[in-house]
């Protein structure tokens, strides 16, 4: 053999299918997008008994009906013909809900091969499975094994290059209870009631004649019997008199009956001993501690993102420094010229190193995230903060990228990954940049302190105040202008409790990681060459002044709009498009654009408050600016995770066009309100 | 009685379940058939639940728990608060 063979992983969520997964294949991965959507798509290769194999990681579900968008993806992508062996992944600790997708997938007439993971919780628990029994009554190979010890690979491996071919068992059905015999139903596990059989011979009949092409025409006629939407509207038939309405739930229900059969007989000791999920879920999940215990965490996380993160920003700020002077000598001595020389260290250098420095704050938040999540902890969170978020129209789960917001947009933004309803993800992306991030600290530091003096902490912390009442009003609006009424959607699977795995947590980084420098590499590059373009570049080519650059130009072009917000100085707004590559470059452009030196320091300040004062900024209008960078667009690395994780342009433009009108509204808003006074 | 407000370590088997029908379809799926029983494990005021049903936990919104009709059974979980 030397053609490659396809096996696809399907299982539950929280089976381990991704454990397995990577145990097979490591970082060595591919992760795309499964065309036209955005659920991720992994694959991976293996040799095995030099065979090749391409593992394919299907989305983890629970079904296959035609609800979901992951479900159809399964689905359609094992009907394809593109898959020779499914390696059903089942919590054999949970094997009951299990069992519901293994049964569908068996419909579908590929080869299957079930994995039976976890068998050392079941161990724990005093469980047994019948490991003979349960092959018989399903009809495939069965394999215990357990992803995070990595045992068993090997076997199942085995059964699938030996499965692949196979056609099935034909089984001795001992759960006949019908009137008459549906002896041509022996290759078939599951066996409906003699109605429900009836109807999928009739519809079957139907289907092979009306569309001779189809394949597995019992799998289609049981969907059709179901009603699925996406099958009925593919093979149109006329169903009076054989199914006028849909029998999905007696299917379903037949279905958990045949498990529930098979269940009995192949598991033995069931529920032994009391779980210890359920004893740490007294304490996490209790409606007074569940809350506190969840923001001590956060607060653990908090800290180890920004505050040992930042320690050791400050290491990559100093080798950028070092770097980027490096680079000024080295173009010096090659005689580079001044404009190659700008666009490379204030250009490029300054640009994508700034946000090579967010790389460890990024790296610890993600290690944190990852064993938050691979430990079994998130979903709970959805749980705890359930209560407060639902108000604002936003999930449980959607507290967390809002608080890291605090820290830094851009692994906030991203971190909105947790969310599993794509509704929820959009509305907490949209809101999450409003959380004050610390690069806006400088910015509420240098303005408060030059018009507030004793009141400057207030002044700056009324910022963190008015973000979070800002998010609050857009996320209602949101909820308010969505088109489905939106109930309280929370159903969400609280999975085991386990240590984390280091094979899962190393990869997760990896690819966070991955992703962001990509972006580095890439968006980034393009805004900060556009950028520094037109704060260097004027009508006369390279300028040396600001003030005749096509930044300053585009800043006297915006000064009526921006004068209602107490903004209308060209400098000022200038200062805060520079502010778009990063907001703490609102500070530095201030200092260049005043001709101001070391504007942090008390002389500095003084000088640059006096230079304002004399052009009519006061503090109303100071004020007003600190809730403008507050509120507009965050940074370039904001919009381009923003683009990366919404995957759409408009989404994106959306996104910055809201923060924009924030922005403006509320400084306006309030400038008009201080003018009066 | 409504799920929403069953009692912590109570056991109930599920009656009815009167929720739009893709909801309905979905906790069918998850096992929760005609006359299966579920446990509730963890409860907040407003009626969102923790529940057990085939094995498995679920947190469940106040809105879907109070959408489905129970009836108490005679056992108590080993274990309630």
């Amino acid at each position: 053999m030397s053609t490659e063979i396809n096996v696809a992983f399907a299982g539950n969520p929280n089976c381990g299918k991704t454990t397995l997964f990577n145990a097979y294949t490591g970082a060595n991965l591919k992760v795309a997008n499964w065309p036209g959507v955005t659920v991720e798509k992994k694959e991976g290769a293996m040799s095995y008994h030099n065979q090749k194999y391409k593992l394919i990681d299907l989305p983890g579900t629970y079904s296959l009906t035609s609800y979901t968008m992951e479900e159809r993806l399964a689905r359609q992508y094992i009907l394809d013909d593109e898959v020779d062996v499914i390696i059903d992944i089942a919590d054999a600790s949970s094997l009951e809900r299990n069992l519901y997708l293994t049964l569908q997938l068996i419909e579908l007439g590929k080869p299957v091969v079930l994995a039976l993971n976890m068998m050392d919780i079941v161990e724990e628990r005093g469980m047994e499975i019948d490991l003979h029994r349960l092959p018989e009554m399903l009809g495939v190979p069965v394999v215990p094994v357990c992803a995070r010890k990595r045992t068993g690979l090997n076997i199942l491996m085995h059964a699938v290059a030996h499965h692949h071919d196979k056609a099935f068992d034909r089984f001795e059905h001992h759960h006949q209870s019908g009137e008459h015999e549906h002896s041509h139903h022996d290759e078939y596990a599951m066996v409906y009631s003699d109605e429900i059989e009836d109807k999928i011979d009739k519809i079957s009949e139907l289907l092979e004649t009306k569309y001779p092409d189809i394949k597995n025409s019992r799998w289609h006629a049981i969907k059709i019997l179901e009603a699925d939407r996406e099958i009925c509207e593919r093979y149109p038939l006329n169903l009076a008199g054989i199914a006028d309405r849909s029998f999905e739930e007696e299917i379903i229900s037949q279905r958990y009956d045949f498990i529930e059969e098979i269940v009995s007989e192949v598991l033995v000791n069931r529920d032994k001993k009391s779980h210890s999920t359920d004893k740490a879920d007294r304490i996490i999940t209790h409606p007074i501690w569940g809350g506190p215990i969840f923001l001590g965490i956060m607060a653990l996380v908090f800290f180890l993102t920004f505050t040992v993160g930042d320690w050791l920003k400050g290491y990559f700020e100093t080798a950028l420094e070092w770097f980027s002077l490096a680079a000024v000598e080295f173009l010096t001595k090659v005689n580079a010229g001044g404009i190659l020389t700008s666009l490379l260290v204030d250009g490029v250098i300054a640009g994508v190193g700034g946000v090579l420095t967010f790389l460890p704050n990024i790296f610890i938040l993600f290690l944190a995230l990852a064993v938050l999540e691979d430990s079994g902890y998130m979903s709970r969170v959805a749980y705890v903060m359930d209560g407060i978020m639902s108000k604002i129209g936003l999930s449980g789960r959607a507290f967390i990228p809002m608080l890291l917001g605090f820290g830094c947009t851009v692994p906030a933004v991203m971190a909105s990954r947790a969310l599993e309803n794509n509704q929820d993800r959009l509305r907490t992306i949209m809101v999450t940049p409003f959380m004050s991030c610390s690069a806006r600290l400088p910015v509420y530091v240098l303005l408060s302190q030059m018009f507030f003096a004793q009141n400057a902490m207030l002044a700056a912390y009324s910022m963190y105040v008015i973000g979070v009442v800002v998010a609050i009003v857009v996320a209602k609006l949101l909820s308010a202008f969505s088109k489905k009424h939106e109930v309280n959607t929370l159903l969400i699977e609280l999975p085991e409790y386990k240590s984390p795995n280091l094979r899962n947590i190393r990869i997760y980084v990896w690819e966070k990681i991955r992703d962001y420098l990509t972006k580095a590499g890439t968006t980034i590059f393009v805004a900060s060459i556009i950028l520094w373009a037109l704060l260097n570049f004027g009508t006369s080519g390279k300028v040396d002044d600001m003030s005749q650059s096509f930044a300053a130009g585009i800043g006297k072009l915006l000064v009526p709009a921006m004068t209602p917000a107490g903004l209308g100085y060209w400098q000022i707004i200038v200062a805060l498009i520079s502010g778009i590559a990063a907001k703490e470059v609102v500070v530095s452009s201030m200092s260049v654009l005043y001709g101001i030196g070391n504007i942090a320091s008390d002389a500095g300040m003084s000088s640059l408050a006096a230079v304002l004062s004399a052009s009519g900024f006061g503090a109303a209008n100071a004020y007003s600016m600190m809730i403008f960078c507050l509120l507009y667009v965050p940074c370039v690395a904001t919009i381009a995770t923003i683009h990366r994780e919404t995957r759409s342009g408009r989404w994106t433009l959306f996104a910055v066009a809201v923060q924009l009108a924030a922005a403006w509204i509320v400084s306006t808003a309030f400038f008009t309100v201080a003018s009066i006074f | 009685m409504r799920l929403s407000e069953g009692k912590i370590g109570q056991e109930y088997f599920v009656k009815d379940i009167s929720l739009d029908m893709p909801v309905k379809r979905r906790l069918e799926i998850l096992g929760m058939t005609g006359n299966s029983r579920v446990v509730v494990l963890g409860s907040k005021k407003s009626g969102t639940k923790i529940i057990k049903v085939r094995g498995t936990r679920f947190a469940l919104g106040a809105e879907f728990a109070n959408g489905i009709e129970v009836e108490a059974s005679d056992k108590k979980e080993e274990g309630g608060r």
